[in-house]
């Protein structure tokens, strides 16, 4: 890996803007999201802020198990981030459509939308789960790059 | 003619800025953390936030006129660059300036908060067409006030141009602690100009998305960011120039670590001020401004009238 791909990686994992959408969530994990905001649990200390723009954010914390109506817009959501993104699947509607799952209304979790990098299950997720799983995130991601970065070598 | 051209890119110029606004708005974030009693970000936080907007994705949306949307950007930039240029840091003498530079400096200061605005009118976004209108509005509510402000020290020094202001007040003692209301309301307003608590109308997140910056997306948004970086830093140095005007001695060091101290004190109390109050609705701002802040840089005005026809003669 050349120096400038590294500082780029580096600067990745320590700066995670994230911002927060509601997929038709009962509010539940609404709350546990913005109480992880909060300076009790200072995700700034990870470099983390809330953005209120698709635009500006790396990491979308998507609660809810989508409903048919907002289906089209979460996607519309996701494809205004700029890459490289994440999305993280908060609650257990969101990862797999919890205890609505196959309602008439409802598409059953986050991933019938869009590609879920992390799934924190919980109903609610505790703001604990929430950042822990950004965190892990963030730590896969590094690994990701290093196997990535192996390989290259290895073929060379 | 290398000296200069270093002293404009390297030390007391663009690279200096750069380094400097970093640190400010470090030192900002880690204020306001630490007045609400939590940690705060690391000490490399601005770096990794500038390198990752600049490694990402641009997208420029397709009504949007794509050369102006590109170039807001570093017209942003470059105009406060031009501005910190003519402001004298810890020397009496700016790299470059010329008999009326204060009056150059505050325009050029102004600039951009009208690349903010024109921003976002030219995103051709709702929620960014709304923070432009915002901005707009704000600038003609604080600008007025943070003129009469800052030219109120130079009637009794009876010049616009920093050297010979800062020359004055060095040669009248303690008469600088006269303009401490215009000081005030000069700190005031700054906040207005930078945009943040309680004055950040333009970009209240919670009503606006991200005012006019909502398309701006990866290295233009880091341009942007880093834009309003260096204004807090110019900012700074202005006040400090016009309302502070000691310490500038025949030490270099010395020089270098009281205007380094002047900074910091006023990034602190923007901090403080950005920490302990909450955001004005657009109609309190302009009565806030027009009611209060510009009659008391009045008085202050009429105050340096009286000293100067009265003690100085």
């Amino acid at each position: 890996m050349k120096i400038i791909d590294k500082v780029i990686n580096w600067a990745r994992l320590k700066s995670p803007w994230v911002i927060h959408f509601n997929a038709g969530a009962c509010n539940g994990c609404d709350i546990e999201v913005v109480a992880a905001l909060t300076p009790t649990y200072d995700i700034e200390r990870f470099g983390s802020i809330l953005r209120g723009t698709p635009r500006h954010a790396d990491v979308l914390l998507c609660s809810g198990p989508v409903t048919r109506q907002l289906k089209d817009r979460l996607v519309r959501i996701y494809e205004q981030m700029p890459e490289p993104k994440f999305v993280i699947a908060i609650g257990a509607c969101a990862c797999s459509g919890g205890a609505i799952d196959g309602c008439y209304s409802v598409v059953s979790g986050v991933d019938q939308a869009v590609p879920v990098s992390m799934y924190i299950p919980g109903c609610p997720a505790s703001p604990d789960a929430i950042i822990d799983g950004v965190v892990k995130l963030l730590k896969s991601y590094e690994d990701s790059l290093k196997q990535a970065d192996e390989k290259n070598e290895n073929g060379k | 003619m290398i000296l200069l051209l270093l002293k404009i890119l390297v030390f007391p110029g663009i690279l200096f800025l750069v380094v400097l606004s970093m640190i400010g708005e470090y030192f900002d974030r880690k204020v306001y953390a630490k007045m609400q009693n939590r940690m705060g970000p690391p000490w490399f936080q601005p770096v990794a936030d500038f390198i990752k907007l600049l490694a990402k994705e641009l997208i420029i949306p397709k009504n949007a006129d794509r050369k102006i949307f590109k170039a807001l950007p570093l017209v942003a930039c470059s105009s406060v660059i031009i501005a910190y240029l003519y402001i004298p840091l810890w020397r009496k003498e700016s790299i470059m300036s010329f008999n009326g530079d204060i009056i150059f400096v505050l325009y050029m200061l102004t600039i951009p908060t009208l690349t903010y605005s024109l921003a976002g009118w030219y995103s051709r976004s709702q929620y960014a067409l709304i923070g432009s209108m915002r901005v707009l509005t704000q600038l003609f509510s604080y600008e007025v006030p943070l003129f009469m402000a800052v030219l109120a020290p130079t009637i009794l020094a009876s010049s616009w141009s920093f050297t010979e202001v800062i020359n004055f007040y060095n040669a009248g003692g303690s008469l600088w602690l006269v303009n401490f209301i215009a000081f005030a309301v000069a700190i005031v307003t700054l906040q207005g100009k930078l945009e943040k608590v309680p004055f950040d109308i333009p970009e209240a997140e919670t009503e606006i998305v991200a005012g006019s910056f909502t398309e701006y997306t990866g290295p233009l948004f880091a341009y942007f960011r880093l834009a309003m970086n260096m204004q807090t830093i110019a900012g700074a140095s202005l006040v400090a120039a016009v309302f502070l005007p000691f310490g500038y001695g025949s030490f270099f060091i010395f020089n270098f670590i009281i205007y380094i101290i002047k900074v910091t004190f006023i990034i602190f109390l923007l901090a403080v001020i950005r920490t302990i109050f909450a955001r004005l609705r657009t109609d309190q701002m302009l009565s806030f401004c027009w009611k209060y802040l510009a009659p008391i840089a009045l008085v202050q005005i009429l105050i340096n009238v009286i000293i100067k026809a009265a003690v100085l003669k």
